[in-house]
């Protein structure tokens, strides 16, 4: 609701926060929210700006990156550099990959990872030191770890990425998109492999999107960079001279607009400023904690692998499939279980779940619950509606 | 479902407002009175959040925003801006961000605070930037999406909003003057540009997409040089680089002249390099300058280029039937930026890519088709699901507040606004004719207004490097005083050689013709000492 208020204001104010004189609260409003997640993410300084999402922010991360390691790139472009190479785990988000496509670094010089299939879903450090000398032909550059993936929510272990990157000079990126929140939390949850919590204190880049897990309200995706030397300004600042005049009467450094690709841009840091105000900082970890104890309470459907985070994965097995796990065709048929139920729910208009194949596996039912609003009854019903639904399939 | 218990407001409370002080006591409360279950520390049952507190905020803080922003919006005796310095500003708003939230009361204060330092970008005298005013419709539609927070990625999680965007991108490009073509709303013409670069790119050679530029000729593209500085912030991003994006020469009112592109088109083929896209501008930044379109389609017909146009300030012009010949020839265009944030007044952001082609082209370059979204088994027709056009995944539902006002004010209401912003620049510039100091620095053709003032000392001068010197710092100075006295807000930009001159535009329906004299009023009284 805090957030929500936020929002109506930030519409009927109705500007672009590119400059402190066009918009004064906004920019200081930005520049105060940044540093106070750069401060649960383990920097003590830094640098970045709001972006409009997470892929856009991704985007910005390797683009600083290029940036970082080939600054003539910027004007002479990539057609004289060699072949990059971008390292992701096949759990990583799309967006790397439209990234790649629209840097004009190319999709196949996206190299994907392997997980783990024991803790399902996590990249393999060994396999990203695999992968990077065997494309020692061309020049690797980036690593995106993931700390909550879009379909299982894992952590990728950033410690042990952490040492690759290091090791071979490679800029780290962790997309915390959907993981970040966890962040807030004063104190580790029982019951979770400390690995997950771990803040990406040695990412030298991060993508949090507030309007997860923090429910701010769409958009709200903060790009994170770990460097105060101003290479954010360097790698996209032009310095248009109608808007970033250099003789205005206050101090122009506050017209930070210049650090974006973006000329408008939406003010986002206010409505998660606002809510963080009224709740504080502990308000916000409770919130996540609270969530993650819900889902821990398994009902017996079949999980596709034990939950890391707050995504719940489950397939429903209908009456007339039990027990026929080993016909050949029971994995066909299953995959069409899903489709059918999420049918009915939309129709009946009684509740919404997504549901995907991913790698091998049929389609499942893909549960997150980030509205502090749901009750221990709203997940009985969950079940028993997939249940009900489900029943005569 | 509602969950109203007063039982649990024990509980809401601690959590909420004070962590830990009283959760201990109410715990036990809780475990002994309802059907709760105690999971690792955590007490599950009812919500964590106070539904009735959130409402009861959001309808004080809706009633803060109606009395100190939307009723006041057209009030000329309200300032403009609030001017404070930003350590004095820093300290009134108590930005930090501490482990405990604030009450209620304080969160309502803060909100009257942002509120009474931000700029006031409805007010008549806002001038500054190419957005200005208050449309209710916009502001009412912006409030529905708001409040529904959808994103536009598939037709199963927001119907309404993603055939609303569909019906809206039809209706531009009938305004464009195409059969038929795709579009899709972006976060700002930097990005619709970035989109149309990218778009470009992938035409002529789609393996880029998968390999890369490494290795491959020297991709150039050409832009005026009034062009919005966004082709610069594409190429870099882009990978193409800003040292590869020629500038075309403009005549003196500021349009590219065609035969100035003939000769780099030819220049880069020269080199060796492969030219792939022309960036035309319909109404320009800083001057307000619409390109010869005809002239330069013919340019990229004859050289096989694809033809952007940038009109992200001008195409609302295409809306008025009295001054849509701006634009002559746009129809010629492969793909056009459009942004109804600026002169149409649908809010921030409000921005489409429009593509003539129909064939799929946009879904081709961008989509992933990523399973857990994009899913092919529906039960709908999943071409509906357009958000993998984007580069973006979630999305806002931009085209709808532009929908409304459209719905409400019809394509005569809009035409209307755009005919009077234009007659009221017309206006601005006889007076400024008449008047002594001021001096046109070129004919406009839309609404932008560009003009010296020169102070009476000045006025004697000889033209000279002195004068110009000494101009330069006329404008920053009566920038500073409008803005410490909240009177209006006006931009100023050095351009091209030529010394900083103020930058009047004019965009809202609240503006009045009495504004108008305000504004060379004021400027006088500002600059009587200088």
């Amino acid at each position: 609701h805090h957030a929500l208020a936020g929002r109506f204001l930030t519409e009927t104010l109705n500007t672009s926060p590119y400059t402190y004189e066009v918009a004064p609260v906004l920019v200081l409003m930005e520049e105060q929210v940044l540093s106070k997640l750069r401060e649960l993410v383990g920097w003590s300084s830094g640098d970045g700006i709001f972006a409009p999402g997470g892929s856009m922010s991704n985007m910005l991360a390797m683009n600083v990156a290029r940036f970082q390691r080939f600054p003539e790139s910027r004007s002479r472009g990539n057609w004289d550099l060699p072949r990059l190479g971008l390292f992701a785990s096949q759990e990583s988000h799309y967006s790397i990959l439209k990234g790649a496509a629209l840097l004009g670094i190319g999709t196949d010089n996206v190299h994907l990872v392997r997980t783990d299939e024991r803790w399902v879903g996590k990249m393999i450090p060994e396999e990203l030191e695999k992968e990077i000398q065997r494309v020692k032909g061309s020049e690797p550059l980036f690593v995106c770890a993931t700390s909550g993936t879009t379909v299982l929510g894992t952590f990728d272990p950033l410690d042990a990425i952490a040492d690759i990157c290091a090791r071979h000079g490679l800029w780290l990126h962790v997309d915390a998109a959907w993981g970040g929140s966890f962040l807030g939390m004063p104190f580790s949850p029982q019951g979770l492999p400390k690995l997950c919590c771990f803040p990406p204190t040695r990412a030298d880049s991060v993508t949090w999107n507030p309007h997860k897990l923090l429910m701010v309200g769409l958009q709200c995706s903060a790009f994170l960079l770990r460097d105060s030397s101003g290479l954010l300004q360097r790698c996209h600042g032009v310095g248009a001279s109608y808007l970033f005049q250099r003789d205005k009467f206050y101090d122009v450094s506050l017209d930070t607009g210049d650090k974006s690709p973006q000329c408008g841009r939406r003010a986002d840091g206010l409505k998660l400023w606002i809510l963080w105000k009224a709740v504080g900082t502990r308000g916000l970890g409770q919130r996540v904690e609270y969530l993650l104890e819900q889902v821990k309470r398994r009902e017996g459907f079949q999980l596709v692998t034990e939950p890391e985070f707050i995504n719940l994965c489950f397939w429903f097995i209908p009456p007339s499939l039990r027990g026929q796990e080993s016909s050949p065709e029971f994995w066909d048929k299953l995959g069409k279980v899903a489709p059918a139920i999420k049918e009915k729910m939309i129709r009946r208009g009684s509740m919404m779940v997504g549901y995907q194949p991913h790698g091998s596996r049929v389609n499942f039912f893909r549960q997150i619950i980030t509205n502090p609003a749901v009750t221990r009854q709203d997940l009985d019903f969950f079940l028993d509606e997939i249940q009900e639904l489900g029943w005569d399939l | 479902m509602k969950h109203e218990d007063s039982s649990w407001s024990c509980y809401q409370l601690s959590l909420y407002q004070h962590p830990t002080s009283r959760v201990g006591v109410c715990k036990q409360e809780i475990l002994q009175k309802k059907n709760a279950v105690l999971v690792d520390g955590v007490i599950l049952n009812g919500p964590i959040m106070d539904s009735k507190a959130g409402e009861k905020l959001v309808e004080e803080a809706c009633k803060i925003i109606m009395e100190e922003v939307v009723q006041k919006a057209d009030d000329v005796t309200e300032k403009v801006c609030e001017w404070q310095a930003p350590e004095k500003l820093k300290q009134i708003l108590d930005l930090e961000m501490r482990d405990t939230g604030e009450s209620h009361q304080k969160i309502l204060q803060l909100c009257r605070d942002v509120i009474k330092y931000s700029v006031k970008t409805n007010h008549p005298r806002f001038f500054n930037q190419l957005y200005a005013g208050i449309d209710y419709y916009s502001l009412v539609a912006r409030f529905i999406t708001e409040a529904l927070n959808p994103s536009v990625y598939t037709y199963e999680v927001s119907p309404v909003f993603l055939l609303v965007e569909e019906a809206v991108i039809k209706k531009m490009i009938e305004f464009i003057g195409w059969e038929e073509g795709d579009g899709i709303f972006n976060p700002g013409g930097s990005v619709s540009n970035m989109y149309a670069m990218n778009l470009a790119r992938y035409k002529f050679c789609p393996e880029i997409k998968e390999k890369g530029l490494s290795g491959l000729p020297r991709l150039v593209l050409f832009a005026s040089e009034e062009c919005h500085y966004s082709m610069k912030k594409a190429a870099s991003f882009l990978g193409i680089g800003t040292e590869n994006v020629y500038f075309i020469k403009t005549d003196e009112r500021g349009k590219m002249i065609p035969e100035e592109l003939e000769k780099q088109v030819q220049r880069a083929r020269k080199e060796g390099s492969a030219p792939f896209l022309v960036c035309a501008t319909a109404g320009t930044t800083v001057l307000g300058a619409f390109d010869p379109l005809d002239k330069i389609a013919d340019i990229c017909e004859k050289h096989g280029l694809w033809l952007h146009v940038d009109a992200s300030w001008g195409g609302s012009a295409l809306i008025s039937r009295k001054h849509r010949r701006l634009l002559h020839g746009i129809h010629r265009a492969d793909s056009v930026a459009w942004n109804p944030h600026k002169m149409l007044l649908a809010g921030i952001q409000c921005c489409a890519l429009l593509v003539k082609d129909n064939s799929g082209l946009l879904k081709k370059c961008y989509s992933a088709e990523a399973a857990y979204l994009f899913q092919q088994d529906k039960f709908y027709d999943v071409s509906y699901d357009t958000g993998d056009k984007s580069i973006q995944c979630s999305r806002r539902p931009d085209a709808f507040k532009f929908w409304l006002m459209w719905k409400a004010l019809g394509t005569t209401g809009l035409e209307e606004r755009v005919n009077r912003a234009l007659a009221l620049a017309r206006y601005l510039v006889e007076e400024i004719k008449k008047r002594e100091g001021f001096q046109l620095i070129l004919e406009p053709e839309y609404a932008n207004v560009c003009f010296w003032y020169i102070p009476p000392s000045l006025r004697k001068m000889e033209d000279g490097p002195e004068f110009w010197q000494k101009l330069h710092q006329v404008a920053p100075i009566i920038k500073e005083r409008m803005m410490k006295k909240g009177s209006m807000m006006l931009g100023y930009q050095p351009h091209w050689g030529k010394v900083n001159f103020f930058r009047q535009v004019v965009i809202s329906p609240q503006v009045s013709r009495e504004d108008m004299d305000f504004l060379l009023d004021e400027i006088e009284l500002l600059a009587k000492d200088l």
